[in-house]
């Protein structure tokens, strides 16, 4: 196909982006100020801009440009635009951790802003080449921002960690890409999607359909590939975990409906099989080891976990409904888990980071503010009414419901109300226990500001869903 | 059986075998050295199918570059193998029994059973004066332009990954400053002192 | 029109809002200020909507708003159905609230939680409004409860006064009784119609008409019938009726602005406008028709006796209203919703001005609320003395005030109905004429005439109250005496809710009532000739002869009538009978569920047993988790094998 440069309209987002994330970069060399106040800003704006792009090119329309490598449509729009504009709180909040911990380096702005470009190209993908690439762009940063605090062992050791399971999954997706290649001889979607008509049962097909599931798995975070979950969320410095609790998980939406959907939707029956096994042991261990955490970033990556099984189950509904009720929740779970990280943030002092959960006793007594926020997340994680993870979670089983798995939406609803149990324990923490010490919790106000905003941004979309359902 | 089949055989061979002893062997520099056997063998496969393009590249970047350096590394660093080899026995045999199943479960499908001849016949030959070379060229920058950009970003993030992850100014190091050198003054090395004369 | 609407709703809540949130900032004058604002704009506004009807060529509207969720087909949504009927609501609840919220600026101003106050009653604004605009049952539920909700609030004012406490404890477990009812009306109406949206709840509800359903074993109910005695058991919780009447007295431990505003002119008359709202499903059912009947007269009558024996001021105008409440079910109940409405309406203004009136007595007693310590307040406060006089006239139904048209409409079109229990209605209807006039002259004369306050003390610091106080009274009194001569004729016998409320043409009293109808003055004279009449005049006189010219009847009526006296002062024995039949029968049964099923049961077995099962889980779990690199890997090859096993393999 010939070029032209009209091909490059769809990709003004991930262009700005490119140019913000550069001039950053050389900016920031330039910089002799501790707060970074102009890469900062320029960060912010780069976000900004490249969202509002997003929303301004969002038309409801398909485009596919660079022989077929890249593809915009309406649920690309979505998703970017949510990754970006959510991707300034995280910014907010990380910077405000950084800062208290002196870690605050331009690296940070750069690898995330190219972790985030990364996650914009999966999304994007139209083809397994490109597909890969964004992962591996994303996966990089993430590894290099794990071990971010370069004097903790536990962040080399989570890095570690990190890589090598992220190289062997990496493995297995490319293994399965390879074999669905070898059983279409193609590599773009459309393309596979008409090859593998009629042929379901296809044993190479199934086989490699395994292998890209289990690369997927590992992305989610789901069990028996979330391993590396807790151990990361962990290690790393909160600001990190921040970033990889929340946004990757919406790229990794967009790679599971890229590759099941518009690839492999022939091949609906097999992958619903897989999620469910795979929704269902998350559900289980997630909400089950949570509970017996006593590290708060611990829990939440458990109950990270647990939210992906829900996650894949609106997937694995395989009708539009369930896909929307997928994307309604990542976006929704993003939100939240940014919020849950930006009050831990909020709480940490000058060199000493907030885990544990018996450090957030008394928190209304100390900070109102903050602790009003808490409740909301956690309730929002629990799913209570009327925030919006209790939407998010209704929106997924009525889509289940509505394709005949009504045994596995009363399993959810089962798990869930486990799961209620440790989020309701924050809550009971912040508000009933007595403070274990009197230090005054300090956090700035641009942080205090937006977690505010977060935590109500839960209740107004709880009582008023369709305003993003109806965007989806 | 032809000659190319025969050499493929014993490339094929030769690959499998240093593979293994990569991981068999006790000292990590043997260990590399089988390691870049084993591209050497790859780069002979890859020439046999008429890549010749990938084939040198696989030689010159990994085992000219790549290799090397990692060979320096593994060479200056100080490994115990002693606490390395600890835990092999141990899981030796949940090793073998989980190696095992995976063989077999992968040879069920990628066997001649799906993958045969029959299946995926031998595509032509090219011309002589087909150039492997110009062909990747002109998918690289025409059909693959964007994942070719990206992998440009990738590397980049490579580096700057690597530099943040390693660059660091330790306050105990000393090191020298050249502009700091050759703009100093007499007062910031020099004190004079009035004393009273001692009598 | 929307944004009239959405304004209107929403300009008490902004109110609300800022009042309450940043109470310390705005202060105390930013809080009134703010909140007066809101209703006042909301007022006006509410005003022009009705005059769009009244003078103008208005459509009734029905618009939905936001889609707040769609399950199963059925939706939830927040809509507006303004009609007459509802433009007339808004009217009179911001007409109302506005007199409220400036009486309260000076009844509250030395009152701590000053500005508490105001956001909750401007709060109320906003949920009465959303109650009366709702076009839809959800949103219905949603007003109902948020009214209740701020009742509880108001009631429960001053929280340190343990009798406040118990008693917006007792109104919300009342209300929570008629609420389940209410609740279970809607999820009937859901079940059956698979909707909420009033209008196509009210189009499929004909089809219904002949459906009968089994609620227990063996015996067949008329849907209908259910449906409509369900949702009336919430209009008696809300709208205090006999038996679930007994929170409404306690309730005068809030504020006496709250007494006005929310526990007589507007929230209690929510159960008789839902009524009428739902008149297309009550046509349907004589028998639920019938209950409602019975149940608003013997209200009517016999909260109306409680009164006359009640010392405390607040507390005789309290069951003075519960008694006008039952007048205007019972004429809910005999297919007169116009009439139950039109006295909604009169009700509201008169009954708002008593309870100001009462309020600004209390101002100048310094809050002593006991009628037996007053007297001869007239000479003190001269504009509350007359403005309570007309509101007394009124509510007694004297000719030519509000309350006579309304009151006589009423007894009248009982008298016409042709259903079970017309005639036990209308002879207690009659016979509360009577008693009407006894209580509220009774008060009267206690308060303001005879020898003036027994304590010297209070007697020295006794004046009339300030502007704004008395403001709202000749505001609202100016209504009392005029409204009814102007409105009976398009309220009752014209057109007004022609198109509101629905009535069987079998059922019409009014429009029989209307054939003989020549005008307001026709009106008053056929009504100067009947018994309801009559009998208000021998309350009046009764009241003057026993206490103006001999105090002492009064003490030899309670000895001789000892018995009768006992069981009027103990309301019957209903507090009696809840407190220790329901609530301590509840408490015993909860103690037995508690010891035995919920600590043994459920917290031993199944919850601190499950809760044990599954942190023995979690702990074991979390072991799964080493820390070990090749652990991980395993887990994921062996998730691998098990995947590609089942998968591939196995197929």
């Amino acid at each position: 196909m010939a070029f032209d440069t009209t091909q490059l309209i769809p990709l003004l987002p991930e262009i700005i982006l490119l140019v913000g994330v550069s001039l950053v970069l050389v900016i920031d060399l330039m910089v002799t100020d501790k707060e970074r106040t102009w890469p900062f800003m320029l960060t912010l704006f780069t976000l900004l801009a490249a969202g509002c792009t997003t929303v301004m090119l969002a038309d409801g329309t398909t485009q596919v440009v660079f022989d077929g490598t890249y593809i915009r449509d309406p649920m690309s729009d979505i998703l970017k635009a949510s990754l970006l504009f959510l991707a300034v709180p995280v910014f907010i909040y990380a910077r405000e951790g950084l800062m208290k911990s002196g870690q605050w380096r331009g690296e940070f702005m750069t690898l995330t802003l190219f972790a985030i470009l990364g996650m914009m190209v999966m999304i994007s993908s139209n083809g397994f080449i490109s597909l890969y690439l964004g992962l591996e762009l994303l996966s990089l940063c993430l590894y290099a921002l794990v071990a971010f605090n370069r004097d903790s062992s536990k962040s080399a050791e989570a890095a570690m960690k990190y890589f090598i399971l992220g190289a062997l999954a990496s493995g297995l997706l490319l293994y399965g890409i390879s074999m669905l290649y070898g059983a279409t001889g193609k590599l773009d979607f459309p393309s596979i999607a008409q090859a593998v008509v009629g042929k379901e049962s296809d044993i190479v097909l199934v086989f490699g359909l395994v292998f890209v599931v289990i690369g997927l798995a590992f992305k989610f975070g789901a069990v028996p590939f979330h391993m590396w979950v807790p151990d990361v969320y962990d290690g790393a410095t909160t600001p990190v975990t921040l970033l990889v609790g929340s946004l990757p998980k919406i790229a990794a939406l967009g790679l599971a409906m890229r590759i099941l959907v518009d690839g492999l939707g022939e091949l609906q029956e097999s992958w619903q099989m897989m999620l469910i096994i795979l929704a269902l042991l998350s559900m289980a261990l997630g909400n089950l080891v949570a509970i017996a955490q006593e590290n708060i970033k611990r829990m939440l990556a458990y109950s990270t976990i647990s939210h992906v099984g829900f996650i894949f189950l609106g997937i694995l509904a395989g009708s539009d409904e369930g896909y929307r009720a997928a994307i309604f929740y990542v976006i929704a779970y993003a939100a939240m888990a940014a919020g849950a990280f930006g009050v831990l943030i909020a709480l940490d002092r000058k060199g000493l980071e907030v885990d544990q959960l018996h450090q957030l006793k008394g928190l209304n007594e100390k900070h109102p503010w903050l602790a009003g926020t808490m409740l909301l997340l956690m309730f929002s994680m629990a799913g209570v009414p009327p925030t919006v993870g209790f939407f998010a979670k209704l929106f997924v089983l009525e889509a289940i419901v509505s394709v005949g798995l009504t045994w596995l939406a009363l399993v959810a609803v089962f798990f869930s109300i486990i799961g209620a149990f440790y989020y309701i324990r924050v809550v009971k923490h912040v508000y009933f226990d007595k403070p274990t010490d009197d230090v005054e919790v300090e956090v700035g106000g641009a942080a205090q500001v937006m977690l505010a905003i977060n935590g109500l941004a839960m209740l107004a979309l709880g009582l008023f869903p369709a305003i993003l359902m109806n965007l989806i | 059986m032809s000659v190319e089949k025969f050499l493929f055989y014993v490339f094929a061979a030769m690959l499998i075998f240093a593979s293994v002893m990569v991981i068999t062997r006790r000292n990590p520099v043997h260990s590399v050295l089988f390691l870049v056997l084993a591209f050497f063998n790859a780069a002979a496969l890859w020439m046999l199918a008429e890549a010749e393009f990938l084939a040198i590249a696989l030689v010159l970047v990994y085992v000219g570059a790549v290799m090397v350096l990692f060979l320096f590394v593994v060479m200056m660093l100080d490994i115990d193998l002693s606490e390395m080899r600890a835990g092999f026995m141990k899981y030796l045999p949940l090793g073998i029994g989980i190696s095992a199943v995976m063989v077999v479960e992968l040879l069920m499908v990628v066997g001649p059973a799906y993958f045969g001849l029959d299946k995926y016949a031998a595509p032509a030959a090219k011309a002589a004066d087909y150039s492997n070379t110009e062909a990747l060229g002109t998918l690289l920058y025409t059909e693959y332009l964007y994942p070719f950009e990206i992998a440009a970003v990738i590397l980049l993030v490579a580096i700057i990954a690597a530099i943040s992850l390693t660059l660091r100014k330790r306050p105990e190091t000393k090191y020298q400053d050249p502009s700091k050198q050759v703009t100093v003054k007499k007062e910031h090395r020099l004190r004079v002192i009035k004393m009273e004369a001692e009598e | 029109m929307e944004t009239i609407y959405l304004t209107i709703v929403l300009a008490p809540l902004i109110g609300a809002i800022i009042a309450g949130l940043w109470r310390n900032q705005v202060g105390k004058a930013g809080a009134h200020w703010v909140t007066i604002i809101g209703v006042g704009i909301s007022c006006v506004l509410s005003i022009y909507v009705l005059l769009g009807f009244t003078h103008g060529d208005a459509e009734s509207q029905n618009l939905s708003l936001y889609t707040w969720m769609v399950s199963d087909g059925l939706r939830f949504e927040i809509g507006f159905l303004v009609d007459q009927l509802t433009a007339m609501m808004m009217a009179v609840v911001t007409f109302v609230s506005l007199m409220v919220h400036i009486y309260t600026v000076g009844y509250m101003a030395h009152e701590e939680g000053y500005q508490r106050f105001f956001s909750y009653i401007a709060l109320f604004t906003f949920s009465m409004l959303m109650l009366v605009m709702s076009n839809n049952f959800m949103q219905l539920f949603f007003g109902w409860e948020a009214v209740g909700l701020v009742s509880y609030l108001l009631i429960g004012f001053y929280f340190k006064k343990e009798t406040a406490i118990f008693a917006n404890l007792k109104a919300f477990l009342v209300n929570r009784v008629g609420d389940f009812g209410f609740i279970l009306g809607i999820a009937a109406i859901a079940m059956y119609t698979n909707s909420l949206d009033y209008a196509e709840v009210f189009e499929k509800s004909a089809g219904l008409a002949n459906e009968q359903i089994t609620v227990f074993p063996g015996t067949s109910w008329s849907l209908m019938t259910v449906i409509c005695v369900l949702l009336f058991i919430g209009a008696m919780g809300k709208s205090a009726q006999m038996p679930l009447h007994v929170w409404l007295p306690d309730s005068m431990e809030g504020p006496t602005p709250i007494s006005a505003l929310i526990h007589a002119a507007t929230m209690v008359t929510a159960g008789i406008f839902m009524v009428a709202r739902m008149s297309p499903l009550y046509e349907l059912s004589e028998t639920a028709l019938s209950f409602v009947l019975i149940i608003g007269a013997t209200t009517a009558f016999f909260t109306g006796l409680i009164g006359i024996v009640q010392n405390d001021i607040k507390r005789v105008v309290a069951y003075s209203t519960l008694s006008q409440l039952g007048y205007m079910i019972a004429a809910l109940g005999a297919s007169a919703y116009a009439a139950g409405v039109f006295h909604l309406m009169t009700h509201a203004f008169f009954k708002a001005l008593l309870f100001l009136a009462a309020g600004s007595v209390i101002i100048g007693m310094h809050h002593d609320q006991d009628i037996r310590n007053m007297g001869g307040i007239r000479k003190y406060m001269p504009i509350t003395w007359i403005t309570s006089l007309l509101g007394s006239l009124a509510l007694i139904g004297t000719p030519f005030f509000s309350g006579f048209f309304s009151k006589d409409a009423i007894i009248e079109s009982v008298h016409l109905a042709d259903r079970f229990g017309t005639n036990y209605a209308y002879y207690l209807l009659v016979a509360g004429v009577f008693v009407t006039a006894l209580y509220s002259f009774r008060m009267f004369f206690l308060v303001f005439h005879g020898n003036g306050p027994r304590d010297e003390h209070a007697k020295a610091h006794l004046h009339e109250s300030p502007w704004v106080v008395t403001v709202p009274l000749v505001l609202l009194a100016i209504p009392s005496v005029v409204i009814g001569w102007f409105t009976i004729e398009p309220m009752l016998f014209g057109e007004f809710f022609k198109d509101a409320i629905y009535v069987d043409s079998a059922n019409d009293v009014l429009a029989h009532m209307g054939e003989g109808y020549h005008g307001a003055l026709g009106f008053v004279v056929h009504g100067v000739m009947q018994a309801p009449f009559w009998l208000a005049l021998g309350g009046f006189l009764t009241a003057w002869y026993i206490y103006m010219m001999k105090p002492s009847i009064a003490l030899d009526i309670k000895v001789r009538f000892d018995w009768l006296y006992t069981i009027l002062d103990r309301k019957y024995g209903f507090d009696e009978l809840f407190q220790f039949v329901f609530a301590g029968g509840s408490r015993m049964l909860g103690k037995i569920f508690w010891k035995g099923g919920d600590q043994f049961l459920i917290d031993g077995v199944a919850v601190n047993g499950s809760a044990h099962g599954v942190g023995w889980l979690a702990s074991v779990a979390r072991y799964l988790q080493t820390g070990f690199l090749n652990h991980y890997a395993i887990a994921m090859i062996l998730g691998l094998i098990g995947l590609v096993g089942w998968f591939v393999i196995l197929q």
